[in-house]
């Protein structure tokens, strides 16, 4: 992730808008870039399979039970 | 009351095991209503400093003890938790009492419905004394910050040190007397991380053999309901009364339960147990009173006859980590996302930079992380099933004191509990002594899918042999 570029205030500013988030705070908004970086490294970190046919550890059985 | 016995002090009631006092109750020697009667004064006495419950139940307690009390009178004893007292996580929905999850979100939300959990227990007879304090909605991201509406829980054995999360009220109750047993929820380690923070046992079972229904959600896919008690054998007869299939929860585990305290005392002889000692380069060290205690512990197994092997999991703890931490961020936004959306202002810091995690995270990452999932299950329950059970360390230190949050986060995600939640293999926090300040030190007995009987087993085994259960906080 290091040759990723960094999320940016305004970039941040921007997103959350698009996603319907008007309500967040600048502070928070501030704190929103700190963790999207941390995010993007984690989330890219994660191994990735090498066979297309492995699914998911939550795969979708039937019959399903109704909550 | 109607059982005659001699007045017995307080602290003498509260500090019964549950087994202790229900065979009390059983031979009416012990009346439901005066047990109940000593945890709400022993509450009153210490609770303002401990800070274990949000919702008191009294009345309600008293009336179900006295119920409770009548219906034994008649003869109808309905089992070893008919009467006992106990508190739960205050993300259990108990039909008709407030659920807040310890959040601004949710202060006035009284439940329409009661988690299958409580069922369970309402139907053994036992008495529910409240509500305990937890992380706001039982999650957070270790860090620990005095920003929600009820005051931090502390911990009874040092009240400047932290309780463990996030069921942070379920530890300090059973370890300061304050309910005989209580429940928790855990995501990556909130039943095992208090137990191991306030020296009691805390089981998280094989996930879906313990009814999710009618509780906060966190995480569906990691998420796993638990008991705290004072001994493994308590803990098998809570989880006992609590397992079992619920159509009500979509993955709960359509299995038999098997009888969790026929082999209690079976002893440990014979039996292979795994030791973990590897956690990869890249992890937290053990500190030392932690580590010599759980050397302590591989050597009473191997006096009390089994035989220890060195096992290896197939990736480093930071592995594991990663993909829970991913999984969560997705799925804990997904539950709580209109909250977020509308009033992220309202929610501590821990909660709210969780779900701004959540907020960013691509969803090919999310899949990615439930992928390599399935293979790290799969791979470590290969390693698990080559032996009877696995010894391996909880947290790889002592209660840390507040204040320190490198130090908190370290505690909490620097542990070896959220492997578990990632495979789902069936995991107990167990006391193993105490460190050079009086704080408990903590390992994990770790089981075959579906062998709670053999952790709670070994469990005991080394219960017994390490006779820490005489000591209690001194507060």
């Amino acid at each position: 992730m290091t040759d990723t570029p960094a999320w940016t205030l305004d970039e941040i500013v921007v997103y959350a808008k698009r996603y319907g988030l008007t309500t967040m705070r600048d502070d928070h908004l501030v704190r929103m870039v700190e963790l999207a970086n941390v995010v993007a490294a984690a989330g890219t970190a994660i191994p990735r399979q090498t066979k297309k046919s492995d699914e998911p550890a939550s795969t979708f059985r039937v019959p399903l039970l109704s909550a | 009351m109607n059982i005659a016995v001699k007045p017995a002090a307080v602290s003498e009631l509260v500090y019964l095991t549950v087994g202790e006092a229900s065979r009390l109750i059983a031979t009416r020697k012990l009346s439901p209503v005066e047990l109940a009667q000593a945890y709400l004064k022993r509450i009153e006495a210490v609770d303002e400093t401990l800070h274990g419950y949000i919702t008191l139940l009294a009345d309600n307690a008293l009336a179900a003890a006295k119920e409770a009390e009548a219906e034994i009178m008649r003869g109808r004893w309905r089992g070893p938790l008919h009467g006992i007292p106990y508190g739960v996580k205050d993300n259990y929905h108990v039909k008709g009492v407030r659920t807040t999850g310890a959040s601004r979100l949710m202060l006035d939300h009284v439940a329409d419905e009661t988690a299958t959990a409580i069922e369970k227990l309402e139907a053994a007879g036992a008495i529910l004394l409240g509500k305990l304090n937890t992380w706001e909605y039982g999650t957070g991201t270790g860090e620990v910050w005095p920003d929600l509406p009820f005051p931090l829980a502390r911990n009874p054995w040092n009240t400047e040190r932290f309780t463990g999360g996030s069921s942070t009220g379920a530890g300090v109750a059973t370890a300061a007397g304050l309910a005989m047993f209580a429940l928790g929820s855990d995501t990556g380690g909130s039943v095992r991380l208090p137990a191991a923070a306030t020296g009691v046992y805390g089981m998280k079972a094989t996930y879906g053999l313990i009814s999710r229904a009618g509780i906060l959600p966190n995480c569906w896919s990691l998420d796993v309901p638990g008991a705290l008690t004072w001994t493994a054998g308590d803990n098998a007869i809570v989880s006992q009364a609590i397992a079992g299939f619920d159509p009500r929860d979509p993955q709960s585990a359509d299995v038999p339960t098997p009888n969790f305290s026929a082999a209690l005392e079976d002893g440990v002889s014979g039996m292979t147990i795994g030791v973990i000692r590897d956690f990869g380069a890249d992890a937290p060290e053990i500190e030392a009173d932690t580590l010599a205690n759980l050397s302590k512990t591989e050597d009473m197994l191997v006096a009390l006859g089994a035989k220890l092997v060195e096992i290896a999991l197939p990736a480093p703890l930071s592995r594991y980590r990663a993909v829970t931490g991913v999984i969560n961020w997705a799925e804990s936004l997904s539950i709580h996302e209109k909250d977020f959306m509308e009033r992220s202002h309202l929610m501590g810091k821990a909660l709210r930079d969780k779900m701004t995690s959540g907020f960013t995270l691509r969803a090919v990452d999310y899949v990615a992380a439930t992928r390599h999932r399935r293979e790290l299950a799969l791979s470590s329950d290969a390693v698990i099933c080559s032996c009877d059970a696995v010894l391996a360390p909880c947290t790889f230190l002592t209660a840390p004191p507040f204040g320190g949050q490198e130090r908190l986060v370290r505690f909490t995600f620097g542990s070896a509990t959220s492997i578990f939640n990632v495979t789902g293999h069936p995991a107990i926090s167990i006391p193993t002594g105490f460190d050079a300040d009086g704080l408990p030190t903590s390992a994990q007995i770790v089981g075959k899918y579906f062998d709670e009987a053999t952790v709670y087993r070994v469990s005991c085994a080394l219960e017994k042999a390490a006779e820490t259960r005489a000591i209690r906080p001194k507060i």
